[in-house]
């Protein structure tokens, strides 16, 4: 990892898309034990998975995951709670005016 | 088919019976494609997972305990479904404004409790703290059965999730563990005094209740409520956590949280006047609760009837409408508006930050139960 440079690295996942009434829920699993950093990108492969109403799909695939520079890290770890505000339930909206 | 899956005890449980609706649920997938497609885009996050491990909950075991064991004995599994009580919707009669504006705020809370969701599940799965995983645990299942509910609501309305972002590209934020914990406890208990004030509210003036789902909010509350005691608990922990220069953080995430309700708020007029709440009444409401509860942890609370405190709320969302007017026009007037709303907004956070707290003994024991 460098001060500005990216790194690759590919790890194989198990996504969870929950589309069920008693559970709304999405998570990926890393199944080579790969750790996720601040600042680090993680794009799963294949198609799009869609749960239809009802129903959990659980799916083994890859992953990409890029890892952030040393720079971008910091840069994170020292921006990224401010981001907290979503978690408030009128928070999100891209919408300004409805 | 009697058997509704809100009443499984276990997931597989739980599937036997989604199998079981199984035929209902294909009817209903062909009217899906006529669906509105929403797209969550929840944020994905990672913490400093050894300091959270560090924690150790035993000066407050006795609390922790019997808060874990109310939480697992789940006196809201079966809540969330409807039955009898939820009554018919008239979508389409709905006027237009109202609908756009109620289904910004159904979609707004559901992303909120699916990021939520995303957030513990996280925490539960990377800690190796056996009583900070269960918690974590615990709320993660909470969230995403709130979340399933609201998509339920939102289903009716002709409004379909779309759960796709996985398969797209997505970065990774990063929390401190005590902003988790000054966040966290902040938006369960301003959601608390939220779902309760409009349930107050519209159990006295039900005329105004136009949406069934307004029903369910005194139950829903109340974990909301459970999941802020936990984390009072938390931070009860470490002293370091509610002294010295975090108090100052304390303040800092008080005045966001109450102020980006407040601008948030105001953008919905028709929503609030269906309500026949009037938005300034509402907030007003929402921060005395908010913060006569977190009087039990945060040593100071914000001093909302400073003369300062209304004008700078008022200033600061006109400045919001202003930027968020400017940035769908171009040109170099609509430049500068931004800019200058920008500013304006800034100036007016920091006015709002600058007032004096109110600073008071925090009680010994931590633990509340919902009395409002």
């Amino acid at each position: 990892m460098g001060l500005l440079t990216k790194d690759f690295e590919k790890a194989p996942c198990t996504v969870e898309v929950s589309h069920r009434f008693e559970s709304l829920h999405a998570h990926v699993k890393f199944n080579n034990g790969a750790v996720i950093y601040p600042g680090d990108e993680v794009k799963v492969h294949g198609p799009m998975i869609m749960a239809p109403y009802g129903e959990v799909v659980i799916e083994d695939r890859e992953a990409t995951i890029i890892r952030a520079s040393k720079l971008e890290r910091l840069w994170t770890r020292l921006t990224g709670d401010f981001e907290f505000m979503e978690l408030c339930e009128f928070s999100f909206s891209e919408e300004a005016t409805l | 088919m009697n058997v509704h899956s809100a009443d499984a005890l276990t997931a597989e449980e739980a599937l036997a019976t989604q199998e079981a609706n199984q035929e209902k649920f294909d009817s209903e997938a062909a009217t899906q494609v006529a669906m509105q497609d929403t797209l969550l885009t929840p944020r994905f996050y990672t913490t400093d997972f050894d300091e959270l491990d560090a924690i150790d909950v035993t000066p407050v075991r006795e609390d922790w305990d019997k808060l874990i064991a109310q939480m697992q004995s789940d006196p809201n599994r079966g809540h969330f479904k409807k039955n009898e009580n939820w009554d018919h919707v008239d979508w389409d009669g709905m006027e237009p404004q109202l609908k756009k504006e109620f289904l910004d705020f159904l979609i707004s809370s559901c992303t909120a409790e699916f990021s939520g969701c995303v957030l513990y599940k996280e925490m539960k799965r990377r800690g190796s703290n056996a009583d900070i995983t269960q918690l974590f645990q615990l709320m993660a299942r909470d969230e995403a059965r709130h979340a399933g509910f609201i998509n339920d609501a939102l289903r009716e309305a002709g409004v379909a999730v779309n759960l796709g972002f996985l398969t797209q590209k997505k970065k990774y934020t990063y929390f401190r563990p005590k902003f988790i914990y000054y966040a966290t406890y902040l938006s369960e208990k301003i959601g608390y005094a939220r779902y309760i004030t409009i349930f107050r509210h519209l159990e006295a003036h039900p005329e105004h209740r136009f949406h069934p789902i307004f029903k369910w909010f005194e139950e829903w509350c109340n974990d909301e409520f459970s999941h802020g005691e936990a984390f009072a608990l938390l931070m009860k922990t470490d002293p370091k956590l509610t002294s010295g220069i975090n108090v100052l953080w304390i303040k800092f995430f008080l005045t966001a949280v109450y102020s980006t309700m407040y601008v948030r708020d105001h953008q919905r007029p028709a929503f609030h006047k269906a309500l026949g709440v009037d938005p300034d009444w509402y907030a007003h409401e929402v921060f005395v609760k908010t913060s006569k509860l977190s009087e039990q942890i945060f040593p100071i609370t914000l001093d909302i009837d400073h003369p300062r405190w209304q004008r700078g709320l008022v200033r600061l969302q006109k400045a919001n409408a202003d930027l968020a007017r400017a940035k769908t026009e171009t040109g170099i007037s609509a430049t500068l508006t931004r800019l200058t709303s920008q500013v304006r907004a800034a100036a007016a956070f920091v006015s709002l930050f600058t007032i004096p707290a109110k600073t008071h003994r925090v009680p010994a024991t931590t633990r509340l139960e919902p009395a409002y």
